[in-house]
């Protein structure tokens, strides 16, 4: 062990990170203080009744959380991977059992006046389990098994979380598949994933029979073209038979979400119009958004902010609040802000020596992405309305300090990289 | 490809990807927010924005607190035929039973008719149908209760909008005065040269739209809290308006004029009391639409003689005492003008006095000229520094501009200026004028300005009140206030006004008949003005009255125009004088009752006859029925020697009885029982009463009993 770098303490650590992250919640505080304002009443910044109270002891709390990070002992997480991960999917089970209902979802713990949302803590723990499953140097995804195991890591707590009914955060461990494709994953996959996708989007969209008709026609024209290689045959009909199987599979998975589910996917592709409901709530929004123009109408001057047109505004929306009272150039800048901070966690996790802290660093970046996609889309009318948070920004207890586990656990194994064993 | 390089590939692939998604969102939000902006925000700006709330308007008040014009909330009815809450099994089944519920609240239309308005509504989908307009709040109470409408604002959609009317409580009641918004929403009168004080200031709140195109306030605080009017207290009496009003209209319409006002002000202060202004339309209706008071500008006549009179008196050229010829009650004037008196021959040789008590034209236009003929600017001086030729500056609106002609003026002086403006032509005054001119005799010289509104009061703040305003401390000498007394006395006791005199009080006051240019015309034989102005008591002036009326045409049996100041404008001064002296007990006379002298048996109170010979049987005393008998319920108890002499006490309808000698008991009884209000001094039996018996008197007349 090297001990010039254990003693130099803090000057491994990336401060650029940190800053990034201090912005980050600094800007975001104002945000759910700005959606939380009242014209006319006290406005007390440390009043806990709201919002903007509560986020500052969130807020304090992360913080101490993050102190307490940087200085343990760094082969902690690595050793007490799996037991996180396990703890965190009993809890995700024990909420199955014992949860509050919020919202169409079960997923919350009540602990006093606070509600904890283990599927939050969800997100770092699977990414330390899978990043440890995929530390042995001799750790390959090509090997079936151990493809095996790590979707397995994953789906176990997706799937606990879409019992749950928490979409939004099921899409988020999907998006685990981008670091497999780093550790070596045929892009064949992302495609065939992409594929599935397209096939879903037009099973929401084109009449069932007709998709079956347009795929089955399309096969015979390949099986045609192709008939010499008759080596594709199979393969071919193997396609086909799961375009088939994806495109009844969706349309019948419509037909049975939840029906403000169904609503909210229907209206992203303009199939139903619903003023006073989904539609309503996705035009309020990018109204929102919208009425920022350039350059916005001022901190705290948001009209339909203060009108609470868009709901959740200081949780899932509260994009919408900067967007209003910053305008495009906040906007642009909260964007930029987190393809830096996307950027730099990729960066810093090529430069990683040990496997564990690269796969780790991976994760981190791709839930900060997907939160981040998903979150602005949403936003944005691009994507149907899934209550997600945005990183760092959002209202709200778990995800403050979910995120702030996630991040500052990263930052600190990061600290130690030249500790670790090269690859 | 070596590992390496594989990932270093795909490192700057996710690197790249994320640039482009970077900037294909940051591309996306500025679509949404610069170029769609508009589309977007005109969505935006209809669904939250701040919305006015009207500040309460403040009410005008007269001096006694009365509501002359007040805010009250009206409501609207609109209906959501198309709610949640009506399924066609509810409507079809309620809406009999609404249609004759309404029918029976507003007795309006049938049941039928209302059943085929709300069905045709549904019918055609509406969902913001106006179904009553303007209803009063006791109305909007029972729709609530009534089928469908029950279901409430979103189920049934039964809404109601609240809007303030502004209402007079008593209606027309010197209206044009009061103020009202015209036809082009200006405000005239009081309502709008006080406008900024009674219109407060409007709040503003925050709402948001709603479904069903409501709006709703988003904070339950409004952002800026609306600051209600001032109320404004004015100078007026309801009591005396209405009489004014009325003595006014029935003028108008026995003299069939066309338009007449009536001034009553109070001397020492200034204080309109009344203000009425009354124009008789072409269907004989009539209504009030101009404020002459203020707005007439026309040649006053022969009321203008006192000014000319003051002038003479002032400058020292002419005693009351002096005489002048009447030259046959006809004088030429150069070629064309003649000046005549309205006594065919004149008066003879006459004194001033006698000349202003006769309105002889002839006369004062001899004293003026003989005065003044070599500088007549020494005339018009005079006239100019009374103010004539200025705008008083009211606290209303629509003064007209005076016009007085000067020397100075070569273009519009003539030769026969003089003579003609010392009988009150050549000069344009409104009937305000020259009331006030006229009250500055009233009270002893001092001119004030005449006074509308007395106070503005606000709620939680001290409120301004407004003091009269002196124009002119003394506008002449002592000796000529009483010389001009003596005049406007004279014209009253034996002069042109002697249908004013009254035993009751005294009236000082000048009549005028007017010759009036028409606008397209000029002078014709035919358009008359009366008016008489004047103050009383003439002795220790409290009120000045002034009334104008323009173009009477009644003839008399005889076929002549009735047109004079006197016998036209005369009688409208008398009732609203009248009035002012059956309410006001100060300008009464003490009527003393010489009943009581010393006697030998003891004075027994004036009381009822049964009492009365219980009293005197018991105690032995005698009594004769002098003017009474068994039949009369109250007596009053003379004393001749030592028995009493009774007479009945006799209650007139209309007449006000003696009560004098009476216990408080019995004389409040009597007094109240016919209508007359009672106000009490003293202790014990009365011994005076402010309105001595036998004088007429009406509703709201009061009586002061002095008791000991």
């Amino acid at each position: 062990m090297n001990t010039k770098y254990t003693n130099a303490y803090g000057r491994n650590i990336d401060w650029f990170t940190i800053l990034l992250y201090a912005v980050m919640v600094i800007f975001g505080w104002m945000a759910v203080y700005s959606s939380m304002f009242n014209l006319t009443g006290t406005n007390v910044v440390f009043d806990l009744s709201k919002n903007y109270g509560k986020q500052i002891m969130f807020l304090g709390f992360a913080t101490v959380i993050a102190l307490v990070i940087m200085t343990m002992e760094y082969r902690f997480f690595f050793g007490f991977s799996y037991l996180i991960y396990g703890v965190v999917i009993s809890l995700l089970v024990g909420v199955l059992i014992l949860g509050d209902h919020t919202k169409g979802a079960q997923a919350w713990f009540r602990l006093g006046d606070f509600k904890v949302q283990p599927s939050e803590f969800a997100k770092f723990a699977t990414a330390m389990a899978l990043a440890k499953l995929m530390s042995p140097f001799n750790f390959k995804l090509t090997d079936r098994n151990n493809l095996m195991r790590a979707v397995g890591i994953i789906a176990l707590p997706a799937i606990l979380v879409l019992v749950q009914n928490d979409t939004g955060t099921f899409l988020v461990f999907v998006s685990f598949s981008l670091v497999f494709y780093r550790e070596g994953l045929s892009g064949v996959f992302l495609a065939i994933g992409a594929m599935v996708m397209v096939l879903c989007i037009a099973a929401l969209l084109v009449k069932t029979m007709l998709l079956y008709i347009i795929i089955t026609s399309l096969t015979l024209l390949v099986l045609l073209l192709f008939r010499r290689y008759k080596k594709l045959l199979g393969i071919v009909v193997l396609c086909w038979m799961a375009a088939m199987t994806v495109v009844t599979g969706t349309s019948y998975a419509v037909k049975h979400l939840q029906p403000h589910q169904q609503k909210r996917i229907m209206s992203l592709f303009g199939l139903e119009v619903d003023k006073s409901g989904v539609d309503y709530q996705k035009d309020n929004s990018i109204m929102t958004i919208s009425s920022g123009g350039l350059y916005g109408k001022g901190y705290l001057e948001g009209s339909l902010t203060k009108g609470k047109y868009v709901p959740e505004q200081s949780t899932d929306f509260i994009f919408c609040t900067i967007a209003e009272e910053f305008g495009w150039f906040g906007s642009a800048f909260l964007i930029l802000l987190f393809i830096a901070l996307i950027m730099r966690i990729i960066y810093l996790s090529e430069r990683q020596r040990s496997r564990y802290n690269r796969v780790y660093g991976y994760c981190v970046a791709c839930i900060i992405f997907f939160h981040f996609l998903i979150n602005l889309g949403m936003a944005m009318g691009l994507l149907p309305i899934i209550g997600i948070p945005l990183p760092f920004i959002s209202y709200g207890g778990s995800s403050t300090i979910s995120f702030t586990i996630l991040l500052f656990v990263f930052i600190k194994i990061d600290s130690h990289r030249m500790q670790d064993l090269s690859r | 490809m070596n590992i390496k390089q594989d990932i270093i590939w795909r490192v700057w692939l996710t690197f790249g990807l994320l640039s482009l998604f970077a900037l294909a969102i940051m591309f996306y939000a500025f679509k949404i927010q610069v170029i769609e902006g508009s589309k977007w925000k005109s969505m935006a700006d209809s669904l939250v924005s701040y919305k006015n709330i009207e500040a309460t308007r403040g009410n005008i008040l007269d001096c006694n607190g009365n509501l002359l014009a007040t805010s009250i909330p009206i409501y609207d009815i609109r209906l959501d035929l198309k709610a949640d809450g009506i399924s066609d099994a509810i409507f079809n089944d309620s809406i009999s039973i609404l249609s004759s519920k309404i029918s029976n609240l507003f007795k309006d239309k049938s049941a039928e008719e209302y059943k085929n308005i709300l069905v045709n509504a549904r019918k055609h989908g509406e969902r913001y149908f106006l179904f009553k307009n303007k209803i009063d709040y006791n109305f909007v109470k029972q729709l609530k209760t009534f089928p469908i409408f029950n279901l409430g604002r979103f189920k049934g959609g039964f809404m109601v909008e609240q809007e303030s009317m502004r209402m007079m409580p008593f209606k027309h009641l010197a209206m044009r005065t009061i103020g009202y918004k015209n036809e082009d929403n200006t405000r005239v009168g009081l309502e709008g040269a006080f406008d900024k004080e009674l219109s407060g200031i409007n709040g503003q709140r925050l709402m948001r739209k709603i479904s069903g195109g409501m709006w709703m306030p988003l904070n339950d605080e409004n952002e800026i809290e609306p600051a209600n009017g001032k109320d404004i207290v004015t100078t007026l009496d309801v009591n005396l308006q209405d009489v004014s009003e009325h003595a006014l209209m029935m003028a108008l319409e026995e003299n069939l004029a066309d338009h007449g006002c009536a001034i009553l002000m109070e001397v020492s202060t200034g204080e309109i009391k009344a203000i009425a202004n009354l124009r008789r339309k072409l269907d004989g209706t009539i209504t009030e639409d101009f404020n002459y008071a203020i707005g007439d500008n026309t040649e006053p006549g022969s009321t203008f003689k006192l000014i000319s009179v003051m002038c003479l008196l002032e400058d020292g050229l002419a005693k009351i005492t002096d005489s002048t010829g009447t030259e046959g009650g006809e004088k030429k004037y150069g070629e064309k003008a003649t000046m005549r008196d309205s006594e065919p021959g004149g008066y003879g040789t006459i004194t001033l006095q006698r000349a202003f008590e006769k309105s002889s034209n002839v006369a004062i236009s001899n004293f003026v000229t003989k005065a003044y003929g070599k500088n007549p600017k020494q005339f018009t001086d005079h006239i100019i520094k009374l103010g004539l030729n200025k705008k008083l500056g009211l606290q209303i609106n629509g003064e007209a501009t005076p016009l007085v002609k000067t020397p100075d003026d070569k273009k519009i002086w003539s030769g026969t200026s003089l003579p003609w403006l010392s009988i009150g032509y050549e000069v344009n005054l409104s009937p305000m004028q020259m009331i006030t001119i006229y009250n500055a005799i009233a009270n002893k010289g001092k001119m004030v300005k005449p006074l509308l509104v007395k106070e503005i009061k606000s709620f939680g703040s001290e409120s301004e009140s407004l003091k009269p305003i002196v124009l002119d401390e003394k506008i002449c000498s002592d000796a000529t206030l009483r010389s001009l007394t003596t005049l406007l006395s004279g014209v009253v006791e034996h002069g042109t006004a002697k249908i004013l005199k009254n035993p009751n009080y005294t009236v000082a006051g000048k009549t005028g008949t007017a010759q009036v240019a028409d606008k397209n015309k000029g002078y014709t034989d035919k358009i008359y003005q009366a008016s008489f102005v004047g103050f009383f008591p003439a002795e220790n002036p409290k009120y000045t009255c002034m009334v104008v009326i323009n173009n009477p045409k009644r003839t008399d049996k005889n076929g002549m125009l009735v047109y004079y100041g006197a016998s036209v404008a005369g009688p409208v001064f008398k009732e609203i004088a009248d009035k002012v002296y059956s309410t006001n007990i100060d300008m009464q006379k003490k009527t003393l009752d010489s009943t009581f002298s010393k006697a030998k048996i003891p004075i027994i109170k004036t009381g009822s006859i049964h009492d009365f010979k219980t009293i005197c049987s018991s105690l032995g005393f005698n009594y004769v029925y002098a003017d009474a008998d068994e039949e009369s319920d109250y007596v009053n108890a003379g004393i001749n020697d030592s028995s009493y002499h009774l007479e009945e006490v006799r209650i007139h309808e209309n007449r006000v009885p003696n009560v004098i000698g009476m216990g408080t008991k019995d004389a409040v009884y009597i007094l109240e029982n016919i209508g007359i209000i009672v106000r009490l001094k003293g202790y014990g039996k009365v011994t005076q009463q402010s309105l001595s018996a036998g004088t007429p008197f009406d509703k709201s007349t009061i009586v002061e009993l002095t008791l000991e």
